[in-house]
C-alpha cells in the first residue's frame, strides 16, 4: 500500500507555514548537513541512497552532482525543475503547493552539497498557486534564516529564486529551462557540454526535479541506507505516482518502488470507472508507450516498466478504458506535441505538424490507404533525429498505438468511423 | 590510435584523417573534401544542430548523429553517405518541402539556394506531403506574403526552413536584439520585436547567410538572375578596416555586393555601408565629361580642352609664381596608383611638397615626426584584437568608424573572455559589453590619462624606470584632480589601472575623435606615457586607426607636406630628387589662399567644402583662388566653383588597391567599364603631366616597385620616450556652452553615400541627436526642428533622441549636402560649441 515520506504532512492545510513544517522536524536535515556534514559527505549519502532522477530520466542524483567540475572557478548553481507539464503529471505540484518547504529544504541541503550559492526553482507559467505557495515558503525561510547570509551561524550563504516560466512544455527539458532562465527562448541547447559542465549563464549547473530533491531532506536526515533499503536493487526509495483516467479514485499516490501497477490502480485507484473494461495503461507520462490489461501486474520500477517495453517515466499513470478509440488518444496526444514543439529541429518542428494532420484525418474518416505506413514511417524519421526527447515523446506513444491497437487504425480508415461505441469515440 | 595528445585519428568514408582535438566530425570530413550538406551551420557561429541535415553514421553510435556538432573521438568510423545517412537526409528535406512553397521561378535564391540544390542532389522530387501547404499569410492581399523586417529586407516565411541562423548572427555576432523568433513548432516565424525594424549596421549580413530566399534584400529582389551575372573580386573603398568583397555584375551594372571572406579581416562579415556602397558608382547624376567655367555656368569640354587649360594655368603659375603656389589635395578613399601619381606629380612635376589627403581635420601639424604619425606608424592586426586579454578602447564610437574592428572586439569580449574598457566622451554601443565605459566630459581625456599613469605609479604598477620622473611633467599630477576634470571616479581610474597590469596581452584602439582632435599632439602623448607605464608596447598592440580605405595608403605613399627623413630618403631612392622647399599642410593651403599667397589648386574626390571643419574659412580660402581644378564623381558644392571640373572615375571600374588599416595592400578588379569620359586619378594626374612633357608612367606596370618600395613597412624600431602632457580647459563663450560632435551617421560614410538607394532608405537627411534629459529640459520630441547655432553659423536640424547621447553633448552627422553641419565649426576650437533654440511650430 502507500508509503507517505514525502507526502507524509500533505494533507496538513498549515504545513505551508514555516512553523507547522518546523514543529514535524523540518529543516532539521538541513541543520545538519551544514553543521555536521561536509558536502562531499552529503554527496556521499545522496549516491548511498540511490535515488534517481524523478522527472523522467532516472539518472542517480548523487552521480549527477558528482559531475560538477572540481577545478572550475565559476559560481555554481541548483536549477530546481518544477516545469511539470507532461500530461498526466502532477506530483510535483501537490508537493510545491502542500509541502513547499520540503522542496525549499532539499534545494538548500543540495545547493550546499554542490557549493552553490544561488538556486532557482523554475516553475511552469501556468502554476500560478504552486509558484505563490513557494514564494512564500522562501520568504518564510529567509525570515528564519534558513536562507540568505550566514545561515545559521554557519558562514554559509544562500540566496533562492523562484521563476516561472512563460509555458511551454519545452522548458522542462533542462537545457531549454536553462535558455529561459536566461531570458532566452525556450530551445534545447547541443550536448556536450552538459549543464554540469556549462549550464546557466556557463557555469556548472545541477537542474533536478522537485520530487527528487523533496526526497533529500529524508535521506539525510535518516542516512542513505535507510532510503535504499526501500524499492527494488536498482530503482530505491518511494515514488508519487500520479493516476489519472478511467478509475474511481485518481490522484496522487506515494508508493515504495516495485509496488505492482495493478496495487494501484486497483487497490488505490478503487478499480475502474463505473466497472468498464480496462483497455490500455500509459505507465509513465503520456510519451511513454502504452501497456495492454495483461501486463497490470508489472512492477512500478525503472527496470520492470523498460522490460514491459515501456518507462517509468515521471511516474504519471493514465488508465485507459473500452470505450476509448485509440486514434482519439493518438491524435489528442499529437496535438499537444505539436504544439509544444519548440521549432527548432526540422524532424520534429515538421514532422509532428504532418502527423498531427494525418492522425486528425484518420479520426475524421478520411483516412487514405497508406496512412498508417505513412505514418510508421515518419514516426521512424522523427525518433532518435533531435536535440532533444520531445521529438521521441511524441512519436513514442504514437507508435504504440498503432503496434497495440492496429486494428483499431486500420478500422478507421476503411469504415471511416470509430471501432469504438460510446461518448469518447468519433462517430 | 592518437600520435599525439593533440591530434586524433578517425576514419571517414575509408579515408583516415587526423585533426585536432575539437575538431567536429563535418569539419574533419570537408578537410580531406568530403561534402557534408549544412543549413544551419555557418563557420562563425557556435553550431545549433537544429536543420538535422549533416546527418552522418558513427559506428556504435545509437542514432544518426549530427556532424556539425559532434567532435571527433578517437578512432572514430564515419560513414558520411551510407544508406542510413542517406535516408535520414531524405527524410530532413521531406520535412522541410513539406510547407516551402515551389515558387523556385519567382525566387530571387533559385540558382544559389541550397534547399534547390540538395533537393535536387538527393532527387527528393516527389512529396508525400498530400496537404495544403502552411502559409504564413500577412495580407490577404499579398500574393507573395512579404513582410519588410528592415529597411532593405524582405522576409518570406513561408520560404524559411527556420535554421535560425539569422537570429544567432544577429545575437551572437553582432549584438543585436531586433531580431527573434515567434510562436512555437511548425508555424515559427522569424521577425522584429513589434514596431521595429532590423536596421543595424550589419543587416545585410542577416541576408546573405539566408540558406534560402526567406531573406531578401531590396537591392537584388527581382532585379536579375544569378546566373546570368559575372563576379569581380573587389575591396571596400569606404572605412579602412578593408573588408573583402565580391561584386556581382552584368555589363555596365552592378546589382549587389556581398562578403569575400578574410579571415584576417572580415571574417565573412561585411557593413551595410560596404554592401550597398556599390550604389554610389551606380547614380544616375555621374559627371560624364569635363566641365570649365565660362562666365557664371560651368558648360561641357573636351578633355583636350580640359587638360590643355589646366596645364598651360598650372604652367604658368609654375613658372611666374613656382609650384609651391599649387595646393594638391586627394581623396584618400582613393586607390594606391592615384595617391602616389598625385605625389609624384607634385614634388617631380611642379617641384612641391603641397599635397595632402586630410581635408576633414583641424589645425594639422606643421612638421614631420610628430607624435600621433610616430604612433600611427605602430603595427596593428585586427586578427589579433583577439588575442587580447584586454581591450582599451579611446575616443573612438568603433561601431560607426569602424565596424568589422568592432565586431572583432565583440569576439574578443563575448567568445574569448577579453574584458573590454571604453573610454569616450559619449555612451557607445561597443561600450555595452564593457567592463567600464568611462564617459569623461568632453575634451578631457589627457587628464583622465594623465590620472590613469599616475595610479600606476602611484599603485606601485609599473616597471618603468622614469615613472617618477614621468609624474613630474604631468598636469593635472594628481589622481584626484583628474577625477575632478574628466568626471571619473578615482575608484573606476584606479580599478583600470589594475585591469592593465594582470593581463598579458593589451589592444590599445584609438579612433577619430582622437584624430581630429586639435589636442592630437597631447593626447599622442598621454598614450605613449600610459604605453611606457603599463607596459603595452611590450605586450600588445597599439593600433591608432586611420579613417578612410586609403588614409594608411597615404600616410605610406607619402601623400603629406611635411615627411620624416626616412621617407624623404626613400622618395630620392625612386625618384632621385625631393623638392627642396617647406609644403603646406591642407588648412594652411587654405589660410595662404586667404592670404593670397596660394593661387590655385587641384583637388580630387574630395567636397572640401563641406569636408573642412570650418565653413566659413574653406568658403573664404577657395573663392580666393585663382584657378581650382576639381576632380570628382558627382556635382558637388567644390565642383560647383571650380574653374575646370574633370569627371574621376570610382574604384568599381579600374584595377588598382587600397591599403588597409593594418598596412595591408589589397588589390581590387574593375568591374566595369569607366562611366561615361570619366578617367581614373591617376590617369587624369598623368594627362596633365604630359602636357608638362613629363609623363609619370608610360604604363602603371612601371609605377608598381616605386609604390612597393614605399608601402615597405619600416624595420627601424620607434624609440618612445615620455611626454609633457598639461590639460589645459579651453576657454569658452557662455553664451554657446553646448558641446558639438560631428561624426559620421550610421549608415554613412562621407558625403556620397547619400547617392546609394539603400543607404538613404536607412537614413537621409541630417538630424541633431540629443539625450533623453536635454530633450526633457528643452521640451521637444523626435522630429521638432531646433536651431543650432554656434558663434560662426547656424543650421535647423530635426532632433533625434538617443540613449547614447549623455547629457551636455549633442551629435550631428557630416553626410547630408542639403545640411553642412561644417557652418557651425571653427578650426581652431579643440571643441564646437553651439546653443539651441526650438524653433516654433514643431
Amino acid at each position: 500500500m502507500e508509503k507517505k515520506i514525502l507526502t507524509k504532512y500533505i494533507d496538513d492545510p498549515n504545513q505551508v507555514n514555516i512553523d507547522t513544517y518546523l514543529s514535524h522536524g523540518g529543516y532539521k536535515a538541513f541543520e545538519k548537513a551544514l553543521k555536521e556534514m561536509k558536502p562531499s559527505e552529503v554527496i556521499e549519502e545522496v549516491k548511498k541512497s540511490g535515488v534517481r532522477g524523478r522527472g523522467g530520466a532516472g539518472f542517480p542524483a548523487g552521480v549527477k552532482w558528482g559531475f560538477i567540475p572540481k577545478d572550475n572557478p565559476k559560481p555554481r548553481y541548483l536549477v530546481c525543475n518544477g516545469d511539470e507539464s507532461e500530461p498526466g503529471t502532477c506530483k510535483d505540484r501537490v508537493l510545491m503547493e502542500s509541502d513547499p518547504h520540503g522542496v525549499v529544504e532539499g534545494m538548500a541541503i543540495s545547493s550546499f552539497a554542490i557549493g552553490s550559492h544561488l538556486a532557482f526553482i523554475y516553475i511552469r507559467g501556468e502554476f500560478a498557486y504552486p509558484a505563490r505557495m513557494m514564494e512564500k515558503a522562501v520568504e518564510e525561510a529567509y525570515e528564519k534564516g534558513y536562507l540568505g547570509k550566514n545561515i545559521l551561524g554557519t558562514g554559509y550563504d544562500l540566496d533562492m529564486i523562484v521563476h516561472t516560466g512563460g509555458g511551454a512544455y519545452i522548458c522542462g527539458e533542462e537545457s531549454s529551462q536553462l535558455n529561459s532562465i536566461e531570458g532566452e527562448r525556450g530551445m534545447s541547447r547541443m550536448r556536450p557540454p552538459f549543464p554540469a559542465v556549462a549550464g546557466l549563464y556557463a557555469c556548472p549547473t545541477i537542474v533536478n526535479n522537485v520530487e527528487t530533491l523533496a526526497a533529500v531532506p529524508f535521506i539525510i536526515n535518516n542516512g542513505g541506507d535507510w532510503y535504499a533499503s526501500m524499492g527494488t536493487e536498482k530503482s530505491k526509495g518511494t515514488k508519487l505516482f500520479s493516476l489519472s483516467g478511467h478509475v474511481k479514485n485518481p490522484g496522487h499516490y506515494e508508493l515504495e518502488m516495485g509496488t505492482p501497477l495493478s496495487v494501484l490502480i486497483n487497490d488505490l485507484g478503487g478499480g475502474m470507472l463505473d466497472g468498464h473494461k480496462l483497455k490500455a495503461i500509459i505507465p509513465g507520462g503520456s510519451s511513454t508507450p502504452m501497456l495492454l490489461p495483461d501486463q497490470i501486474d508489472v512492477k512500478l520500477d525503472y527496470e520492470s516498466l523498460a522490460e514491459a517495453g515501456s518507462m517509468l517515466g515521471s511516474g504519471a499513470v493514465i488508465v485507459i478504458d473500452e470505450r476509448t478509440c485509440m486514434v482519439w488518444v493518438a491524435e489528442r496526444l499529437i496535438h499537444f506535441y505539436r504544439h509544444e514543439s519548440c521549432g527548432k529541429c526540422t524532424p520534429c518542428r515538421d514532422g509532428t505538424g504532418w502527423l498531427e494532420q494525418l492522425i486528425s484525418r484518420i479520426e475524421r474518416g478520411e483516412g487514405q490507404p497508406g496512412d498508417i505506413e505513412k505514418i510508421e514511417s515518419l514516426c521512424g524519421n522523427i525518433m532518435g533525429r533531435t536535440v532533444c526527447p520531445l521529438g521521441d515523446a511524441a512519436v513514442m506513444p504514437i507508435e504504440s498505438s498503432i503496434k497495440l491497437f492496429r486494428d483499431e487504425w486500420e478500422y478507421h480508415i476503411q469504415n471511416k468511423k470509430c471501432m469504438v461505441k460510446s461518448e469518447f469515440a468519433f462517430k | 590510435m592518437s600520435d599525439d595528445s593533440n591530434n586524433i585519428n578517425l576514419t571517414i568514408d575509408g579515408q583516415q584523417v587526423s585533426v585536432p582535438r575539437g575538431t567536429t566530425v563535418l569539419e574533419a570530413a570537408r578537410s580531406i573534401r568530403i561534402d557534408i550538406p549544412t543549413f544551419c551551420w555557418h563557420p562563425k557561429l557556435k553550431p545549433a544542430g537544429s536543420c538535422r541535415i549533416c546527418y552522418v553514421e558513427i559506428e556504435k553510435a545509437r542514432t544518426l548523429m549530427v556532424s556539425c556538432a559532434t567532435d571527433v573521438a578517437p578512432d572514430m568510423v564515419v560513414h558520411t553517405a551510407s544508406e542510413k545517412v542517406l535516408q535520414g537526409r531524405k527524410a530532413v528535406l521531406e520535412f522541410m518541402l513539406m510547407n516551402h512553397p515551389l515558387d523556385c521561378p519567382t525566387c530571387d535564391k533559385g540558382g544559389e539556394c541550397d534547399l534547390q540544390n540538395l533537393t535536387f542532389k538527393h532527387g527528393v522530387d516527389d512529396s508525400r506531403f498530400d496537404f495544403k501547404k502552411y502559409r504564413h499569410i500577412r495580407d490577404k492581399n499579398s500574393t507573395f506574403d512579404d513582410l519588410r523586417i528592415g529597411s532593405e529586407i524582405i522576409r518570406n516565411q513561408n520560404r524559411c526552413i527556420l535554421c535560425y541562423k539569422c537570429v544567432r548572427a544577429n545575437k551572437d555576432i553582432f549584438g543585436e536584439q531586433d531580431l527573434g523568433a515567434y510562436q512555437r513548432g511548425n508555424i515559427t516565424e522569424i521577425n522584429t520585436p513589434p514596431g521595429e525594424q532590423v536596421d543595424s549596421l550589419y543587416s545585410g549580413n542577416l541576408v546573405e547567410i539566408c540558406p534560402v530566399g526567406a531573406l531578401t534584400n531590396t537591392d537584388w529582389r527581382y532585379k536579375i538572375r544569378v546566373w546570368n551575372t559575372q563576379t569581380v573580386d573587389s575591396v571596400c573603398s569606404y572605412c579602412a578596416d578593408g573588408c573583402n568583397l565580391t561584386l556581382w555584375k552584368d555589363k555596365q551594372k552592378i546589382y549587389r555586393a556581398t562578403s569575400r571572406r578574410n579571415d584576417n579581416i572580415d571574417e565573412g562579415w561585411i557593413c551595410d555601408v560596404g554592401r550597398y556602397g556599390y550604389q554610389v558608382p551606380m547614380a544616375e547624376d555621374r559627371l560624364t565629361t569635363p566641365l570649365i567655367k565660362k562666365g557664371d555656368s560651368q558648360v561641357p569640354a573636351t578633355w583636350e580642352e580640359a587638360l590643355g587649360l589646366i596645364s598651360e594655368k598650372f604652367k604658368k603659375i609654375k613658372d611666374e609664381r613656382g609650384g609651391v603656389c599649387i595646393g594638391g589635395l586627394i581623396s584618400p578613399n582613393l586607390d594606391s596608383l592615384s595617391l602616389h601619381t598625385f605625389s609624384k606629380f607634385f614634388r617631380m612635376v611642379l617641384n612641391s611638397n603641397n599635397v595632402d589627403f586630410r581635408a576633414g581635420y583641424k589645425m594639422l601639424p606643421e612638421k614631420a615626426d610628430d607624435l600621433y604619425s610616430k604612433l600611427t606608424s605602430l603595427p596593428f592586426k585586427i586578427s589579433d584584437i583577439e588575442k587580447s586579454d584586454l581591450i582599451l578602447v579611446l575616443d573612438s564610437d568603433l561601431t560607426k568608424e569602424h565596424p568589422i574592428v568592432n565586431l572583432r572586439v565583440r569576439k574578443a569580449v563575448t567568445q574569448k573572455n577579453a574584458s573590454l574598457f571604453a573610454l569616450n566622451p559619449i555612451t557607445t554601443q561597443t561600450g555595452g559589453i564593457a567592463t567600464d565605459e568611462m564617459v569623461y566630459n568632453i575634451g578631457t581625456l589627457h587628464a583622465l590619462l594623465n590620472g590613469l599613469c599616475i595610479s600606476l605609479i602611484d599603485q606601485n604598477l609599473t616597471q618603468y624606470e622614469n615613472a617618477r620622473d614621468l609624474k613630474n611633467k604631468l598636469s593635472p599630477n594628481t589622481i584626484e584632480e583628474a577625477s575632478r576634470i574628466s568626471g571619473i571616479d578615482v575608484a573606476r581610474i584606479n580599478s583600470l589601472a589594475k585591469a592593465i597590469t594582470e593581463v598579458k596581452n593589451i589592444s590599445l584602439i584609438a579612433g577619430e575623435l582622437l584624430t581630429s582632435s586639435i589636442n592630437r599632439e597631447q593626447l599622442s602623448g598621454a598614450i605613449i606615457n600610459l604605453c611606457l607605464l603599463a607596459g603595452i608596447f611590450d605586450k600588445g598592440q597599439v593600433g591608432v586607426l586611420s579613417q578612410a580605405a586609403n588614409s594608411k595608403g597615404a600616410e605610406k605613399l607619402a601623400v603629406m607636406p611635411h615627411l620624416s627623413e626616412r621617407s624623404i630618403l626613400k622618395i630620392k631612392q625612386i625618384w632621385d630628387k625631393y623638392p627642396d622647399n617647406d609644403g603646406l599642410a591642407l588648412d594652411q593651403m587654405i589660410r595662404s589662399s586667404i592670404k593670397e599667397e596660394l593661387d590655385s589648386m587641384f583637388i580630387i574626390g574630395s567636397n572640401l567644402m563641406l569636408e573642412y571643419p570650418d565653413g566659413a574659412v574653406v568658403k573664404e580660402g577657395l573663392e580666393k583662388l585663382d584657378f581650382l581644378v576639381v576632380a570628382d564623381i558627382c556635382e558637388t558644392e567644390t565642383t560647383q566653383i571650380a574653374d575646370v571640373v574633370l569627371p574621376l572615375s570610382t574604384w568599381v571600374e579600374y584595377d588598382s588597391s587600397f591599403v588597409n588599416l593594418e598596412s595591408v595592400e589589397q588589390k581590387f578588379k574593375a568591374a566595369i567599364k569607366p562611366v561615361g569620359f570619366s578617367l581614373p586619378a591617376y590617369q587624369i594626374i598623368n594627362k596633365i603631366a604630359q602636357g608638362f612633357k613629363t609623363p609619370l608612367f608610360e604604363t602603371i606596370d612601371e609605377l608598381i616597385p616605386e609604390i612597393k618600395t614605399l608601402l615597405q613597412p619600416d624595420d627601424s624600431q620607434n624609440s618612445f620616450e615620455n611626454c609633457a602632457i598639461e590639460y589645459i580647459e579651453e576657454k569658452q563663450n557662455p553664451e554657446f556652452e553646448i558641446p558639438l560632435l560631428i561624426t559620421n551617421e550610421l549608415h554613412h560614410f562621407g558625403y556620397f553615400t547619400e547617392k546609394s538607394n539603400s543607404l538613404s532608405n536607412f537614413c537621409s537627411e541630417a538630424f541633431l541627436e540629443i539625450s533623453p534629459g536635454l530633450a526633457e529640459k528643452l521640451d521637444v520630441k523626435n522630429g521638432s526642428i531646433i536651431r543650432v547655432e554656434s558663434e560662426v553659423g547656424k543650421i535647423n536640424l530635426p532632433v533625434k533622441i538617443s540613449e547614447y547621447i549623455d547629457n551636455d553633448v549633442v551629435r550631428a552627422y557630416r553626410n547630408f549636402s542639403a545640411s553642412p553641419v561644417n557652418i557651425l565649426q571653427m578650426r581652431k576650437r579643440n571643441i564646437d560649441r553651439v546653443k539651441l533654440t526650438v524653433v516654433e511650430g514643431t
